[in-house]
């Protein structure tokens, strides 16, 4: 909902600029109606009505006179919750959007082009033309260029008819194993695409690269057995109490890069070297680590423990052995 | 009077009147006649604090895309207590012509959703804010799907303020292979996603040539400077993504994957395969690709371009080395 978030100011004089036009095309809505259309609380719709029909011009005494200001039917607000102006200012129709909000909306669309099933290119076109012309100033320039994966259609049919999926899995450690899954949401985090579901042998939630799902078929005979009320956590990745803990050191300059594993708020001390840095990473298990690890050469440094060393330095002398 | 006005209820207040007037209102009718302002006033007194808000009050509105023009009379240059100002309603009003249809609402829902963190998750939520104003009404949300954009990069808020003021930019820059940034100076034209990464496309100011950076190589703060440049012509985004396909399509690398194996589950996805485990795939950078062929260790061996074997090879002996027992 859309207020989870602090609200800013901005956003809430945005809001009241997008209301006074709801309200008037929409005589007598409900303050139920109003807050489902714009996904916020009853409260707030109230609050804004309040407000609204005390605002106005400064108008021709500069006192703000009554003819100055909105107005609305109070008896029907107070005893029926509907809401009617029933005198108006300065404003009647929806503000335009800001070069920055109509960017934001195009490079969502872009980014939708790539799925499967999803709006062809001439409809993201057509849309983006009426943004750019529905907007303050020209957007800024926005590009995405978005891969899709040929199981999305597959699994977003799983998910919309509540079937079960059955596929072969690669896990991170480099085993492979069948798995039986009710899917529940696809998600992608930059190029990579993610299924979130039921594990039914684990019985618990897990997350799945498409990119390492093979064989994906839908489970026909399979009745879902997971248990009601089964809430996704808002984030893909969860920090596990069976993470292991490694002290490495890395380039400050590398620092940005690592950003997705060392979370918001990294504890750094001074290494040795200059420019770089040792911190503590949590990682799942060692098989990631040393992909990470010898994917950013020169830049990243495992000190310990002593195991850790060992793999990635394992890892990465099998691989150049092969040029020898 | 008593009452004290909240911030809110004075934004919208000077909305309102801005848009009320047909020639404008210096900053003493604002200060002395708009709700907010008025109960603060003191009529010949100092109303610096008072005239440092109305400031920031006009950058908050702006900011919300609302045209608030300032008119300055020829005649009155540089003197601030005749500027005029007012919001033209013809330009704050969506144009009538614009409208959607509730597909294209439940499009535009999905497309707003996919920046649920970082920059333009804010600016994502107030567009949906103004298209619900409209008052239309959805067609049923495509369930399962919550694509998410990230622009999680700290070089991509100030980027995108500068490529709308169309200033040049520094900043330092990690070049892929390299341990050490080196400043740029770029002037900025458009940000594009592409094989999953952002990118900052403009001109060089060295070299007056186009080019793109990788927005998670940038380190340190992106630098804003007051050095303007034209507005560019064209449709800067698309021909980043262009020139970015087109150097893709011009580089092939060929590999061998171990069957099994992460690196033939994930390169083989975005590759065309031969026999015995030979894949060729196409890549945008050398040295990115090298950082992931070489996160592959054993389960791929490159032999085609020689430089991406030495850039592959130097990668892996290094690890080696600097995690060997002879090594700190």
């Amino acid at each position: 909902m859309a207020d989870a978030q602090p609200q800013r100011v901005q956003d809430r004089l945005a809001f009241l600029l997008a209301l006074v036009p709801y309200l008037l095309d929409n005589d007598g809505v409900s303050v139920g109606q109003a807050a489902a259309h714009f996904d916020v609380p009853e409260q707030r719709i109230r609050e804004a009505v309040e407000l609204i029909a005390v605002s106005g011009v400064p108008g021709d005494s500069r006192q703000y006179q009554h003819g100055d200001l909105f107005d609305i039917d109070w008896d029907r607000f107070e005893t029926d919750d509907e809401i009617a102006i029933t005198h108006q200012v300065a404003i009647d129709d929806s503000p335009r959007f800001s070069a920055r909000e109509a960017a934001a909306l195009i490079a969502g669309l872009q980014y939708l082009s790539a799925l499967p099933e999803n709006a062809d290119r001439a409809t993201i076109a057509t849309l983006t033309a009426k943004l750019t012309r529905a907007s303050a100033t020209a957007p800024a320039a926005v590009g995405v260029e978005g891969e899709a994966d040929d199981r999305l259609g597959l699994v977003r049919d799983a998910i919309a008819h509540g079937r079960v999926l059955r596929f072969d899995y690669l896990n991170g450690r480099g085993e492979r194993e069948e798995r039986s899954v009710e899917p529940l949401r696809v998600e992608s985090v930059d190029e990579s695409w993610y299924l979130r579901g039921w594990d039914r042998a684990r019985k618990a939630l897990r997350t799945f690269r498409l990119d390492r799902m093979a064989d994906v078929v839908i489970d026909e005979g399979a009745q879902p057995q997971r248990p009601d009320g089964i809430e996704l956590p808002e984030r893909i990745f969860q920090p596990s109490k069976r993470d292991l803990t490694v002290v490495i050191e890395l380039a400050e300059a590398a620092l940005p890069m690592l950003a997705d594993y060392l979370g918001d708020r990294p504890v750094l001390e001074p290494a040795k070297r200059r420019g770089w840095v040792r911190t503590r990473l949590r990682i799942a298990h060692l098989h990631g680590l040393k992909r990470l690890v010898t994917q950013r050469s020169g830049l990243v440094q495992v000190i310990e423990p002593e195991e850790a060393r060992r793999t990635v330095a394992e890892w990465a002398a099998a691989g150049a052995a092969q040029y020898r | 009077m008593a009452v004290p006005v909240s911030n809110e209820e004075r934004l919208f207040s000077l909305v309102l009147a801005l848009l009320a007037t047909e020639t404008g209102l210096t900053k003493a009718d604002v200060l002395s006649s708009v709700q907010g302002y008025r109960q603060r006033y003191r009529p010949g007194g100092n109303n610096a604090s008072l005239e440092r808000q109305f400031e920031r009050d006009k950058e908050d509105v702006r900011d919300l895309g609302v045209p608030l023009e300032s008119i300055e009379l020829p005649a009155d240059q540089g003197a601030s207590q005749f500027t005029r100002y007012r919001i033209p309603k013809g330009a704050y009003d969506l144009p009538a012509d614009v409208t959607f249809t509730p597909q294209e609402i439940a499009l535009l829902n999905l497309a707003a959703l996919a920046w649920r963190e970082g920059s333009l998750s804010g600016e994502s939520r107030r567009a949906l804010m103004k298209l619900r104003s409209l008052g239309i009404d959805s067609d049923e949300p495509l369930l399962g799907y919550a694509p998410r954009l990230r622009a999680r990069d700290a070089a991509f808020d100030p980027l995108s303020g500068a490529i709308e003021r169309h200033h040049v930019v520094g900043f330092g820059y990690l070049k892929p292979g390299d341990t050490q940034t080196r400043k740029r100076r770029l002037a900025p034209l458009a940000l594009v996603q592409f094989g999953g990464r952002w990118h900052v496309y403009g001109t060089d100011q060295r070299t007056g040539e186009p080019r793109t950076f990788l927005l998670s190589r940038i380190v340190g703060q992106v630098e804003e400077t007051a050095t303007a440049f034209p507005a560019p012509d064209g449709d800067p985004a698309a021909e980043a993504l262009e020139s970015l396909r087109r150097e893709t399509a011009r580089n092939l690398a060929a590999v061998t994957v171990q069957p099994g194996t992460d690196a033939a589950a994930r390169l083989g996805r975005r590759a065309e395969a031969h026999d015995e485990g030979r894949l060729t795939l196409h890549y945008t950078d050398l040295q990115v690709i090298a950082d992931e062929l070489a996160s592959f260790g054993p389960e791929v061996l490159v032999h085609e371009p020689p430089a991406l074997v030495d850039a592959v090879r130097e990668r892996l002996d290094a690890v080696a080395a600097a995690h060997g027992d002879d090594d700190g």
